[in-house]
C-alpha cells in the first residue's frame, strides 16, 4: 500500500490514505468491492482529531433513507466538540455501521476501518465531486485558517 | 469620608418577574452596603447617548461597575461607543472553572500576531467593571463580587504617593455615608445597533463594505466606527458574521458568539457543523441582509457567484475601485512625495 498523505493540523500530523477518495466535508469514501456502485464513507483524521474522544452519534432517520447533498442527516458529540452531520452527496443511505450506534469510540479506535458511518449509493455523477488524497490535502491547506477561528470560538 | 464606588444596574428587557426579582435584590443588597453608591439605569443598550443616564456616567472620572443582562465585553464595548471610556476591569465572578478546555487550542492553534485598534486608542486609565445578571442566580454572589472590586479599587487608589485630601478621606474612612441608592427613570425606546470590540478589531473594513445601511463610517484617523447606529436593520446581525475578527457586537441577539459570548469556550463545546459541512456564515450574512434591502425596498444583492457558486458578497477594496479614476490634489502629492524616495 502507499504511503498516506500527511496534513500537519500545528504540531499534529493527520494522516489521508491514497487508497481512497474525500468528500469536503472531512469523510472519506471508498467503494466496497462486493457492490461496486455503494461508497462506504468515515471521518478523516482531520475529522477525528477536532473531534477527539467521541460520546454521543446520532442518525435522524433509519437506513435506508434518500438524502440531498448537504442535508442535515444526524449529530455527533464528543468531549470538545458538537456538530451536526450533513450528507456528502445526494442519493441513498442504505446503512449505517450499527457498531458505532452501540459504541461511538470506534470513530477513534479505527477511523479507517472498523469506524466507518455508512454505506451510500450514489445518485448519477455525484461522484465526480469527490476529491483524490493529494486534493482533500490540498483542501485542508485552503480551510485550516477557519478551522482555526472555529476553534478559537471566532466565527458566528 | 472614602468616596463610594458607584454601581450601576441596567434593568433589562425581560419582565419575567424572576429577573425582575434579581435585579431588585441585588439593588437593595447594594444600598445597604457603605462602600458603594447603587444607582438603577434602564436597559445600557437602549439609553440615548444624550440622556440623563450618560450624562451621569460621563461625568465620572474613576472606576465604576455596571450590572446588566449583557454579555461583559457587549456591555463595555456599549459604554465605549457612547463616550464612556475605561480599561477593561477584571471580573472574577462567573469566570468559568477552565480545566482542560484548551488543551485543543493549544496545541493546534498556531499564534497570529495582528495589530488590534485598541493599540493605537487614548483611553483613560480608570477601570470599568462589567458584571453580568445571570438567571438563576443567587443575589448575594453579585454582592460579594462587587465588594471585591470595591476593595481592590480602593487598594489602587491610595497606592503610590497619596495627597493629602486622599489620606484623609482614607484615615477618616469610619465616617462613612448614608446608604444611597437613586434611580434614574429615562424614556427610553428599543433600540438596535452594532457595537464593535476594537480589542479584537483590526479596521479590516470587511463591515464597513458589506452593510449596505450606512451604519458603518470612519473617523479622522481612518478607524471604522458605527457612525450611525439607528440606520440598522432591526435584528440583522449579518455584519457580525462576517467579520473576520468575530469584533462586531450585536448585545441583544439570541445567539451568544454575535451577542458578546467570552472567546474562551469556557466548558461550552465547539460547534463544528461549519466544518462538517453546514451552510456557512458568509452565505448566512448574504441571506439576511438581502431579506433586509427587500424589506426595506431594495434590490437585493445579485449573486454574481464565484467559481465555487457561492454568492460573492465581499466588495472589491475600495482603493481598487478607485484606479483609474481622476486623481486629485491629494494623490498628486502623495505621488510626489513617494517619487522623492525618501
Amino acid at each position: 500500500m502507499t504511503q498516506p498523505l500527511v496534513f500537519m493540523m500545528g504540531e499534529f500530523p493527520a494522516e489521508i490514505p491514497a487508497d481512497r477518495q474525500y468528500a469536503k466535508n472531512h469523510m472519506w469514501a471508498m467503494s466496497d468491492p462486493s457492490y461496486s456502485t455503494t461508497i462506504r464513507f468515515g471521518f478523516t483524521a482531520y475529522a477525528v482529531r477536532l473531534l477527539q474522544d467521541v460520546y454521543f452519534l446520532d442518525w435522524h432517520f433509519d437506513a435506508p433513507a434518500p438524502v440531498a447533498e448537504q442535508q442535515e442527516i444526524g449529530s455527533i458529540e464528543s468531549k470538545k466538540a458538537e456538530s451536526s452531520l450533513y450528507s456528502p452527496l445526494s442519493g441513498e443511505i442504505s446503512s449505517f455501521n450499527v457498531q458505532l450506534l452501540a459504541d461511538p469510540s470506534g470513530i477513534n479506535v479505527d477511523k479507517y476501518g472498523e469506524g466507518w458511518l455508512f454505506d451510500f449509493q450514489p445518485s448519477d455523477h455525484q461522484t465526480d465531486s469527490l476529491l483524490s488524497a493529494d486534493q482533500y490535502v490540498d483542501h485542508l491547506a485552503e480551510v485550516w485558517e477557519i478551522t482555526q477561528r472555529t476553534i478559537k470560538g471566532q466565527l458566528n | 469620608m472614602i468616596k463610594p464606588l458607584n454601581v450601576f444596574v441596567s434593568r433589562g428587557l425581560s419582565h419575567h418577574p424572576d429577573k425582575r426579582q434579581v435585579e431588585q435584590s441585588v439593588t437593595d443588597l447594594l444600598a445597604l452596603d457603605p462602600r458603594v453608591k447603587v444607582t438603577m439605569i434602564p436597559n445600557l443598550y437602549d439609553l440615548r447617548p444624550d440622556g440623563d443616564a450618560y450624562s451621569q456616567l460621563k461625568e465620572l472620572d474613576e472606576d465604576f461597575i455596571v450590572i446588566s443582562w449583557m454579555f461583559q465585553r457587549a456591555a463595555h464595548w456599549i459604554l465605549d461607543r457612547n463616550g464612556v471610556l475605561g480599561q477593561t476591569g477584571e471580573v472574577e465572578f462567573g469566570a468559568e472553572e477552565d480545566d482542560d478546555a484548551d488543551e485543543l487550542e493549544d496545541d493546534i492553534l498556531e499564534e497570529e500576531e495582528k495589530q488590534r485598534v485598541i493599540e493605537t486608542l487614548d483611553i483613560p486609565d480608570r477601570s470599568i467593571y462589567c458584571l453580568q445578571f445571570q438567571h438563576p442566580s443567587e443575589p448575594q454572589h453579585y454582592v460579594d463580587e462587587v465588594v471585591r472590586i470595591a476593595e481592590s479599587s480602593l487598594m489602587q487608589w491610595i497606592s503610590g504617593t497619596p495627597d493629602q485630601d486622599k489620606l484623609d478621606r482614607f484615615l477618616n474612612a469610619e465616617q462613612r455615608h448614608e446608604p444611597e441608592l437613586s434611580a434614574i427613570e429615562e424614556k427610553a425606546g428599543r433600540r438596535w445597533y452594532p457595537v464593535i470590540d476594537f480589542s479584537r478589531c483590526t479596521n479590516c473594513m470587511e463591515c464597513i463594505d458589506f452593510c449596505l445601511f450606512g451604519v458603518y463610517g470612519v473617523d479622522n484617523q481612518e478607524t471604522i466606527l458605527v457612525e450611525q447606529p439607528d440606520n440598522c436593520r432591526k435584528g440583522c446581525p449579518a455584519c457580525s458574521r462576517v467579520c473576520p475578527e468575530n469584533a462586531i457586537v450585536f448585545p441583544q441577539h439570541k445567539s451568544p458568539a454575535i451577542a458578546g459570548a467570552p472567546a474562551e469556550t469556557g466548558g461550552l463545546k465547539i460547534d463544528l457543523s461549519l466544518l462538517f459541512g453546514a451552510p456557512d456564515a458568509q452565505e448566512v450574512a448574504a441571506r439576511e441582509r438581502d431579506e433586509q434591502l427587500m424589506l426595506a425596498g431594495r434590490a437585493p444583492v445579485e449573486e454574481s457567484g464565484n467559481a465555487n457558486g457561492s454568492p460573492a458578497i465581499s466588495m472589491e477594496p475600495r482603493q481598487v475601485q478607485n484606479v483609474g479614476a481622476d486623481k486629485d490634489d491629494l494623490d498628486h502629492l502623495i505621488d510626489g512625495l513617494d517619487s522623492l524616495d525618501l
